[in-house]
């Protein structure tokens, strides 16, 4: 099908005006009918995704509608489904009035992911991620009388402005030395071995490293994930991370040629400390939000480990990482969710005897924790034999060995919820209560998981054609 | 020709699903269905034993499936002489596990589930020739561990003394939970590096495949041959229990379940050995030459230490479980000398000891049925209330004389 290159963001603002007219006509209390026309409105345009072509770049090339950004736009996309989703029976009074705020700000932030996955200029990859990062400061705040809540959205927008800045900052050095703000151009230049280019770069890579939340960078994530809404929390900690990697890849790796092995040792490096610290960190967490913000930084330096191979196989498996996190992930969030809405608490021993308390839920739950430690026959593993794999072929063994045994440190904590789960009783009788819109998010992040687990060659080889042409 | 190789590794499997999926609240048919899936396994891995032609020797019994083409996994199966006694070793002791835990009531679906997915993995890292598969089974054979120690193990009368008995209250030493999670954890800390190995050896053959006899054709540098060796003789050896890494067998066996018990010193810790010798020996011999001391010298050291661990335990399955860690030094020490009279002696320890051990944890587990106790000094008087089990206690016991069968594999694996 023959589309405008546009078709998927201009689908996506039509949706924004829809629903913000929705909000001006809204009366009375619950505007739950909100979060359906928005949930519908992604989920036609993730159908529409896929049958999305690649187009000729527009805009004189600032914008590319390749296989990379589909591929990437159609995970955003699968991804706010499931997060819109698990959040629609969402009953805090806050949300139930502001359904319509909160929606536009994830469709806004929705649409700075997808523009960002097709810049190919620096003034639009800034323009998309701050495009992507300011709604998100919002909604971090979103239950705006909780004073947690609050916190964690002011030290949430602190460290993303700062990170913006140096971004930005670095990428004036680019284009001091470069004199365009394209990515072709600056990928000539770094070829050339200009030393500005690479101190911008380098700088850059700083704001990156906020973005994705790598290990020195990192201090917002468990805050802001233990005081934000949760089926938030399960978007946030996937879609933007995941716009990051392939914003990455397209300033870092594209057009670079040979020259692109010259930020291995500093990627390397990076996602060694961010393995460790993240898993040594995850260990003494007794609030299941924060123990999955810890582990999905570690996440995030296994996910690095991909890009250190620094090969079209390297980054084609980052995104075979990427698809197998947005699952298990976004899966664990939603049962931690599920678990503190029948509880009231997010403390782990609320999972207590879950087994028999929801088989379901504590079946899916068990899923999702194998997938994240990488254990066969769930997606996860898939994920990080991949990324092992490419970094092997380029014989970085002793970052393999790091990672691997590490994965046995992450193992040790989501075997601690297993137990919790499965051998130890319930404190109190009863089945767990479960919302039929959440329990089908669920649902289809165990699907993904399993099917992924059992069946990943569709998605690895479409991975590795995307990212094949960036080398 | 049949698929032997397949039935037999996946027939436990097919039991596991046709448990979970027909036998809800059926206890009889449950068990019903674990013999029978135990049972045709054990006995076609004897018609394979039999079968299995001695003068051509070699892998038989080839199946070959091609999986994922790209990477060059395949499902590739097959068996030589020491697999097949471990496949007929496994065949033993699960159906005597099968029938030791005939007494489970709790959730007695799940736990012969997982029970039975386990004995699956176990056959499959036998009978696998594709490193890739070989890895996978492995796991499986882990996994479930897990939750098989932690519901239905029996935790210990082992009451935190000394110095650090504020850390043995802290961790739970001597408890179930305890043991299932050490012995989880330091098995898949061993499965890393083996994955690390095997990727070292994909990458340096420049193979398309993960094929075992693949790999066999390719020599590979010295320097990669050392530390791609070190890399399996820690990763399977911690599984077979090598000191100072063996302290997850004695927690471990101790808390676990009977059939689990007997499976794991039985079988799994065979597994260890199995994998050091079959894939680091086998593929890296100039490693393993140049690493002979070291493999001899920890072996003597978990001879002696396990022994004398031995003697110092009051509980039953502790000391059985040390034994174990001593025995399995001794196949390694045999498997050091990297001569035939050695292996042969370390495979035909692997065997006795595994049915012995077997048997040994079978016994401890009817005793504890009856007596809910472990200690040794609670047993007093013992030989008259259970004739039978104290007299066949008493003939295992003496496994090191020459009538009985392990008898006869220490000299020989001492004289080379």
């Amino acid at each position: 099908m023959i589309l405008s290159p546009f078709a998927l963001e201009l689908g996506l603002g039509a949706l924004m005006l829809i629903v913000f007219g929705a909000t001006l006509f809204a009366r009375g209390e619950d505007r739950g009918h909100i979060g359906w026309i928005a949930m519908f409105g992604v989920l036609i345009l993730t159908a529409l995704a896929m049958t999305l072509e690649p187009a000729p770049a527009a805009l004189g090339g600032a914008f590319v509608l390749d296989g990379l950004a589909i591929f990437a736009k159609r995970l955003f996309l699968a991804a706010t489904v499931i997060g819109l989703l698990g959040g629609l029976d969402l009953q805090q009074p806050i949300l139930r009035r502001r359904r319509g705020e909160y929606h536009l700000l994830i469709l806004a932030s929705l649409l700075g992911m997808l523009v960002l996955a097709s810049a190919r200029d620096v003034i639009v990859l800034f323009l998309a991620f701050e495009l992507m990062s300011i709604p998100l400061y919002v909604l971090a705040g979103f239950v705006k009388r909780d004073e947690t809540s609050v916190e964690a959205a002011l030290k949430f927008f602190l460290v993303g402005s700062v990170s913006s800045a140096v971004m930005a900052y670095g990428l004036s050095f680019v284009y001091g030395a470069t004199r365009t703000t394209s990515f072709d151009g600056i990928a000539r230049a770094f070829a050339a071995s200009d030393p500005f280019v690479m101190l911008g770069l380098l700088a850059a890579f700083t704001g990156f490293g906020f973005k994705i939340a790598a290990f020195p960078f990192h201090m917002w994530v468990p805050d802001t994930y233990e005081a934000a809404v949760t089926p938030f929390v399960a978007w946030l900690s996937v879609a933007p991370k995941a716009a990051g990697f392939v914003a990455l890849f397209r300033l870092y790796f594209e057009g670079m040629g040979e020259r692109v092995v010259f930020w291995a040792p500093v990627v390397a490096a990076l996602a060694t400390i961010t393995i460790v610290a993240g898993n040594l960190m995850a260990l003494p967490q007794q609030n299941a939000k924060r123990l999955l913000a810890y582990s999905g930084i570690a996440h995030i330096g296994y996910m690095l480990v991909g890009v250190a191979a620094a090969t079209a196989a390297g980054t084609a498996m980052v995104l075979f990482y990427l698809v197998a996190y947005v699952f298990g992930n976004m899966g664990a969030f939603l049962v931690v969710d599920a678990v503190a809405r029948a509880e009231g608490s997010e403390h782990l021993a609320a999972f207590r005897g879950l087994a028999q308390r929801s088989p379901l839920l504590a079946l899916a739950m068990l899923l999702f924790l194998l997938s994240l430690g990488g254990i066969p026959f769930v997606a996860g593993f898939w994920a990080k034999l991949y990324v092992f794999w490419a970094a092997a072929q380029q014989g970085l063994y002793w970052l393999v060995l790091v990672g691997a045994v590490l994965t046995v440190v992450a193992l040790f904590y989501y075997l601690l919820v297993a137990k919790r789960m499965y051998i130890e009783p319930p404190e109190r009788p009863g089945r767990l209560a479960l919302a039929p819109t959440l329990r089908l998010a669920v649902i289809l992040c165990v699907v993904g998981v399993v099917v992924l687990g059992l069946y990943p060659k569709p998605v690895v080889t479409a991975a590795l054609r995307v990212a094949t042409p960036l080398f | 020709m049949m698929p032997y190789l397949s039935i037999i590794t996946w027939a436990p499997f097919v039991g596991a699903l046709l448990i979970m999926f027909t036998a809800r609240h059926r206890p009889l048919l449950v068990r019903l269905i674990a013999v029978a899936t135990t049972l045709v396994p054990a006995a076609l891995s004897i018609l394979v034993y039999v079968r299995y032609d001695r003068e051509a020797a070699g892998f038989q019994f080839y199946e070959k499936v091609t999986l994922v083409p790209p990477l060059g996994i395949s499902y590739e199966l097959g068996v030589d002489g020491m697999s097949l006694l471990m496949v007929l070793l496994t065949s033993i002791i699960i159906v005597g596990g099968v029938f030791a835990s005939w007494t489970i009531t709790m959730r007695s679906q799940e736990f012969y589930a997982l029970l039975l997915a386990l004995v699956t993995g176990v056959y499959g890292v036998f009978v696998s020739l594709d490193l890739f598969v070989f890895f996978l089974f492995y796991e499986l054979a882990v996994l479930p561990m897990y939750l098989l120690i932690g519901i239905w193990g029996s935790s210990g009368e082992v009451r935190p003394r000394g110095i650090f008995a504020w850390a043995y209250r802290e961790t739970g030493v001597g408890t179930k939970e305890y043991a299932a999670m050490k012995l989880t954890l330091y098995l898949l800390f061993g499965s890393a590096f083996i994955l690390v190995g095997i990727f070292a050896l994909y990458v340096h053959a420049g193979a398309s495949s993960f094929s075992f006899v693949a790999f066999e054709g390719t020599t590979f540098d010295p320097t990669v041959q050392r530390l791609v060796f070190f890399l399996f003789y820690i990763g399977f050896g911690i599984l077979a229990g090598i000191w100072p890494l063996h302290t997850w067998s004695p927690d471990g066996h101790a808390s676990a379940p009977t059939a689990v018990s007997m499976l794991h010193a039985g079988v799994l810790m065979k597994l260890g050995a199995y994998g050091v010798v079959r894939v680091g020996m086998g593929l890296l011999p100039d490693g393993a030459s140049d690493l002979a001391w070291l493999v001899g010298l920890i072996a003597c050291i978990n001879v002696v230490y396990g022994a004398l661990s031995a003697m110092a335990q009051t509980d039953l399955k502790y000391v059985i479980a040390y034994s174990s860690v001593s025995h399995m030094g001794l196949v390694m020490l045999g498997a050091a000398t990297l001569t035939a009279a050695g292996l042969n002696g370390s495979v035909f320890q692997m065997f006795a000891h595994g049915v012995m051990t077997g048997l040994f944890f079978a016994l401890v587990g009817l005793v504890y049925e009856k007596a809910h106790s472990r200690e040794i000094f609670r047993m007093g008087g013992f030989g008259r209330v259970m004739p039978g089990i104290a007299t066949a206690f008493t003939h295992f016991s003496a496994r090191g004389a020459p009538i009985a069968r392990g008898g006869s594999s220490p000299p020989s694996s001492a004289r080379s």
